[in-house]
């Protein structure tokens, strides 16, 4: 009975450090500005509104915390969000271009002098 | 005259039927203010600033998308359980006073490339 109660303690502990080990990957905002261009379409032009399927101006990104920009594009991805331009392009994401994504909008608002401009 | 009489009558009441069908109340950001220190600057701070990674900054994001945000969470297409709990006590006329607020605030979000 002891040696069972053991084990399930035991067990349990593994799993909880399992967990804690399986973080979400580190963002890299260099490899993000690669693939930004995917979102520029939308988010890169000044006063941007959606079409399909209500009409409102297409959130600013520039400046907002990296963690927040990965659980949105994973709640799209996941279906919780339901915009359908967002939910497609969120499908084709890996955790780390989501990171990637993330990392390069959070810094984006303030650019390093030394960070070279995005290629045309 | 009976006849211009029923004609008046009807012009008033469709003109009425319109004015309470359509009530654009302007949005109030000092209204919005005091909603937002009751309701929202505990996590999203008073400015919308948020200093917590995981809760969004709301200053300068367009009034538009925030309302959207809060109707979205309200009625449950947007998932969050905590937002869906604060959206739900927020009346229409509310959600447009704490976005034209926020939206107000020193932007700490930005349209960039």
């Amino acid at each position: 009975m002891m040696k069972t109660m053991k084990a399930i303690v035991v067990g349990a502990a593994l799993l909880a450090a399992g967990a804690a080990t399986a973080q979400a990957p580190t963002g890299d905002a260099n490899r993000g500005r690669e693939r930004v261009q995917m979102c520029q379409g939308c988010h890169g032009i000044v006063g941007w509104r959606t079409a399909f399927p209500e009409v409102y101006h297409v959130p600013k990104l520039s400046g907002q915390h990296a963690q927040y920009l990965v659980s949105a594009l994973s709640a799209y991805k996941s279906g919780a969000r339901s915009h359908p331009s967002m939910r497609a392009i969120a499908a084709t994401l890996s955790e780390q271009d989501m990171a990637d994504l993330a990392a390069y909008y959070a810094q984006s608002a303030n650019p390093q002098p030394s960070t070279p401009a995005p290629k045309k | 005259m009976n006849i211009s009489f029923e004609k008046i009558s009807l012009v008033v009441a469709i003109a009425g039927t319109m004015l309470v069908a359509s009530p654009v109340e302007a949005a109030d950001i000092n209204a919005g203010a005091a909603k937002a220190k009751e309701v929202c600057a505990a996590c999203h701070g008073m400015e919308g600033n948020s200093p917590q990674p995981d809760y969004p900054k709301l200053a300068g994001q367009y009034p538009d998308f925030l309302a959207k945000a809060l109707r979205d969470y309200k009625s449950g297409a947007r998932k969050n359980p905590v937002m869906q709990g604060f959206a739900a006590a927020l009346s229409r006329q509310d959600i447009d006073n704490l976005a034209a607020y926020y939206a107000s605030q020193p932007a700490a979000v930005a349209t960039r490339r």
